[in-house]
C-alpha cells in the first residue's frame, strides 16, 4: 500500500510521460512525403551498393556530383550548377551555372574546378537595369571535334524598359569554343511563344538533333525531335506531334537514340529508335510505367540510365535499365540432330514430347538511389 | 506511548491508502486521459486552423442588378452522396491589393459526381467580360474584389446559370505553402515556360517589380515556388490565360495525386503551413467525408478538363477582356454542370 501523495505523484509522472509519448508517437507516424531529399554524399547507395560502369555526372540542388564505383563525390558547391556535359575526349566537363535572372556555361575539370567561363549572359551596357536584357544558356554540348559549343540560347536582345518583349524563345546556337557570342550564330528558328528549341545533340556529320516545341491542332504545346544539317535551314521533324517526344540522347555507337515521349499525357515513356544518320526508325517504348526523364546510354553499351521517382510521386532517383531489357539476346538456335553413325534409323521414332516454352525473362530496371532529389531538368553525362 | 493514538493514526493512514485494484483503475484512467490529451495537443493546431478556414459563412447576393440585394444563405445544401459543384478561387493576395479586395487570378468550377467517380474541371478565363451580380460589367476577376466569395459565386451562378454548392479560396502564398507542405509535386511540364516579366510580388519588396522565370520542359519535381511560376506565368504563352488555365488544372491534379500519400498525422503540419491562406465554405465534417472520397478517384480518364478556348470566347473585349460566346458556352456548361 502506498500513500496517496506518492500515488498522485506517480500518476502525474505517468500522465506526463504518456501525454508526451502519444504526441511523439503521432509525430513519428507522419508520412515521409515532405521529408527533404538527402545529399548524395550522405545517402544511399552505400559504397558496396550497385555500381555503374564508368563515371556518371548529374546535378542536385544546384551542385554537381559524380557517381563512380558505387560512391558519390560532390564536385561543386550548391550554387546553381546544372546540366553537366562531357568533352567528347572525356577530359573535362561543361556545365551551366544558373543565377536568378541569367545562366552561363562554364568549362570545368572532371573534379569540378572552373577553368573558363564560356558565355557572359548578365545584362550589360545600355539599359542593363532592364531585367529582360539578361540571357539564358542551357543544355551545352561540344561538337565531336571539340571546336564548337552548342547550346540553347535566347539570343542577343535589344530591348529596354518600355519595350517589353514577351515572346522569349531559345534557339539552338553554335559558337566557336572560347569565342564570343558575336562569333556564333543561331541554327534554328523557334516557334513563337513556345519557349523555343532545346537540348541540341551535335552529330559527327556536322548536323544537330534537337527538341522543338510547337502548338498542335488542339492548341496544346508539344515537343518533337528535329534534325537540321546547316544553320538557318528549316530542318525536318523526326517524330510526330502526337508522340510529344523530347530529351534526345545518342547511343555511343551512334546507331540509336533514346528519348522520352508523353503522347500528350502526364506520363513519360522511355523510348528508343534506330538512327541511320538522317532518319529515325520506328519508336519502341521500353518503359511505360514510370515518369522517365533524362535518359543516357552507358558508354560501354551495357544499358540506359535515367531519372524517375521511386514511388508513384516524389523526388527523382537514378535508375538503370540493362541492355537485355530493350535489346534481348537472340534466341538460342534449335539444335540440329547429328548424323547417326551407321546410317539413318528406319524403325519407329519415339513421339517427341513438346517441352514447355521457357517463361519470358522480364528484365526490370534497377533502382540505384532511394532518397535523393536529382534535378530532372538537368541532363546527365557519363564517362567511360 | 499513549495507547489511544496509534489506532487513530492507523485508521487515518488506512483511509489515505487505496487498494491495489483502485490504483490500477486510476493508472489506466490516467494513461488513457493523458494519451488523449497528447493526441489532442498534437491535432490542436490543425483543429484551430480547420475551424478557422472551413465552414465560412458566405452570403450569396441574389443576382439582381441592384446594389440592394437580398442575401440568401449559402452553401446550397448538397444531397448526401450526390453530385456537387465547387468554385475554386485563386487570388493575388500580395501587397498590391488590400486583403479584402483582391482579384481572382484563377476561377475553376469543379463538378464532382461521387456515384460515377467523375470530376469535371472548367476553367473560367479571368478576363472574361461578364455582367456582375450587382449590375454593370467587367472582367470576372473583379467579382471577388467587389463582393468577396459571395460576389464571385453570385456572378458565376448568374452568368453561367448553374448552382455552386461551395467555394475554396487559396492565396498565392497558400498554394506555395501547400505544395511545399506535401513535399512538392511531380509534373510533366509541356514546354519551357520562359517569362522575362513575371511579377515579383509574393515575397515582399516592391510588388510592381519583375523577375525572370524559366521553368524547363519535361518531367520534374516542382517545389511550391516553381509550381507557382509554372501556373502563373502567361506572357510566354500564345494562349495567354487559356494556356495558364491548362497548367493550373495540371497542377491541381498533381496536388490531388500527391495528397493521396498523406496520412492523418500529416494534417497538423499542413494546417500550420496553410494558416490563413485558405478559406472554404465546406464544413469540417464534410471535409472529413470528402477526403476518402477524393482518394477513391483514381482513374485519370474520369477527370475531364475544359478550357473555354475560341470559339467559346474571343479577344478584343473592352479593356483587353475576353468576350464570351454564350450561345456555345451555356449548352456546354449545362451539359456538364446540370
Amino acid at each position: 500500500m502506498i500513500s496517496r501523495f506518492l500515488l498522485a505523484l506517480g500518476l502525474a509522472a505517468l500522465m506526463v510521460v504518456t501525454g508526451v509519448s502519444s504526441f511523439m508517437y503521432l509525430q513519428g507516424r507522419q508520412s515521409r512525403v515532405a521529408a527533404p531529399p538527402q545529399k548524395p554524399t550522405q545517402a544511399s547507395p552505400s559504397p558496396d551498393a550497385f555500381s555503374l560502369p564508368g563515371t556518371l555526372y548529374f546535378a542536385q540542388a544546384g551542385a554537381l556530383y559524380s557517381f563512380s564505383a558505387g560512391r558519390f563525390h560532390q564536385l561543386t558547391p550548391e550554387n546553381g550548377w546544372m546540366m553537366p556535359a562531357l568533352y567528347p575526349d572525356g577530359s573535362s566537363l561543361l556545365a551551366v551555372r544558373r543565377d536568378a535572372a541569367f545562366s552561363d556555361v562554364f568549362s570545368l575539370t572532371r573534379f569540378g574546378n572552373v577553368t573558363a567561363a564560356l558565355t557572359n549572359n548578365v545584362a550589360q551596357g545600355y539599359c542593363r537595369d532592364d531585367i529582360g536584357k539578361n540571357q539564358w544558356s542551357f543544355y551545352p554540348r561540344l561538337s565531336p571535334d571539340q571546336h564548337t559549343l552548342w547550346m540553347s540560347y535566347d539570343g542577343p536582345k535589344y530591348v529596354c524598359l518600355g519595350f517589353e518583349d514577351f515572346n522569349v524563345n531559345l534557339s539552338v546556337w553554335a559558337v566557336p569554343l572560347g569565342g564570343s557570342i558575336g562569333q556564333g550564330h543561331s541554327w534554328t528558328t523557334p516557334n513563337d511563344y513556345t519557349g523555343g528549341d532545346m537540348q541540341p545533340v551535335p552529330l559527327p556529320s556536322g548536323g544537330v538533333i534537337y527538341t522543338k516545341y510547337s502548338y498542335d491542332s488542339d492548341g496544346n504545346r508539344v515537343g518533337q525531335l528535329w534534325y537540321t544539317d546547316r544553320a538557318g535551314s528549316f530542318g525536318r521533324e523526326l517524330t510526330s506531334q502526337s508522340a510529344d517526344c523530347a530529351q534526345p540522347a545518342l547511343s555511343p555507337d551512334g546507331g540509336n537514340i533514346a528519348m522520352i515521349c508523353t503522347y500528350g499525357k502526364q506520363l513519360s515513356y522511355l523510348t528508343i529508335a534506330s538512327w541511320n544518320g538522317s532518319s529515325l526508325g520506328s519508336l519502341q517504348t521500353v518503359i511505360s510505367d514510370q515518369l522517365v526523364a533524362q535518359p543516357i546510354w552507358a558508354p560501354d553499351g551495357s544499358g540506359i540510365a535515367y531519372l524517375a521517382p521511386s514511388a508513384s510521386d516524389g523526388p527523382f532517383q537514378l535508375w538503370f535499365l540493362p541492355r537485355n531489357a530493350y535489346h534481348p539476346p537472340p534466341p538460342s538456335p534449335i539444335p540440329t540432330p547429328l548424323p547417326t553413325p551407321g546410317g539413318p534409323y528406319t524403325g519407329q521414332l519415339p513421339t517427341p514430347t513438346p517441352s514447355p516454352a521457357p517463361p519470358p525473362v522480364v528484365i526490370k530496371p534497377i533502382q540505384v538511389t532511394k532518397n535523393l532529389g536529382l534535378d530532372a531538368t538537368s541532363p546527365m553525362a557519363w564517362a567511360a | 506511548m499513549p495507547l489511544g493514538i496509534k489506532p487513530g493514526r492507523r485508521a487515518r493512514a488506512s483511509q489515505r491508502r487505496l487498494s491495489p485494484y483502485r490504483i490500477i483503475v486510476l493508472a489506466v484512467l490516467a494513461v488513457a486521459l493523458s494519451g488523449l490529451a497528447g493526441g489532442f495537443a498534437y491535432f490542436l493546431p490543425a483543429a484551430a486552423t480547420a475551424f478557422e478556414a472551413t465552414g465560412q459563412v458566405v452570403n450569396v447576393p441574389s443576382p439582381t442588378p441592384s446594389p440592394l440585394f437580398t442575401p440568401s444563405p449559402s452553401p446550397k445544401p448538397v444531397v448526401q452522396g450526390g453530385p456537387f459543384t465547387v468554385l475554386l478561387l485563386g487570388s493575388d493576395d500580395d501587397s498590391k491589393f488590400s486583403a479584402d479586395h483582391v482579384l481572382t487570378q484563377s476561377m475553376i468550377l469543379v463538378r464532382v459526381i461521387p456515384a460515377t467517380k467523375q470530376v469535371i474541371m472548367l476553367s473560367i478565363p479571368r478576363d472574361l467580360y461578364v455582367q456582375f451580380w450587382i449590375g454593370g460589367s467587367g472582367k470576372i476577376d473583379g467579382a471577388y474584389s467587389y463582393g468577396g466569395a459571395g460576389g464571385a459565386i453570385a456572378t458565376v451562378e448568374q452568368d453561367f446559370g448553374i448552382t455552386v454548392n461551395d467555394y475554396i479560396w487559396v492565396g498565392l502564398l497558400g498554394l506555395i505553402k501547400l505544395i511545399d507542405a506535401i513535399g512538392g509535386i511531380d509534373v510533366v511540364t509541356s514546354n519551357p515556360v520562359i517569362d522575362d516579366y513575371y511579377p515579383s510580388d509574393i515575397f515582399g519588396g516592391n510588388p510592381y517589380d519583375y523577375q525572370r522565370v524559366a521553368v524547363l520542359a519535361g518531367p520534374q519535381h516542382l517545389n511550391g515556388q516553381h509550381a507557382m511560376e509554372y501556373v502563373r506565368s502567361r506572357h510566354g504563352d500564345l494562349q495567354s490565360d487559356f494556356g495558364r488555365s491548362k497548367r493550373q488544372q495540371q497542377v491541381l491534379l498533381a496536388i490531388r495525386k500527391k495528397a493521396k500519400q498523406m496520412k492523418a498525422e500529416d494534417v497538423p503540419a499542413l494546417a500550420t503551413a496553410l494558416g490563413g491562406e485558405i478559406k472554404t465554405s465546406i464544413s469540417l465534417d464534410r471535409v472529413a467525408q470528402l477526403i476518402p472520397l477524393a482518394a477513391s478517384f483514381d482513374n485519370p480518364d474520369a477527370i475531364q478538363q475544359i478550357v473555354l478556348l475560341p470559339p467559346y470566347t474571343h479577344g478584343g473585349g473592352p479593356g483587353g477582356s475576353v468576350v464570351p460566346n454564350w450561345g456555345l458556352i451555356l449548352p456546354l456548361v449545362h451539359q456538364y454542370f446540370p
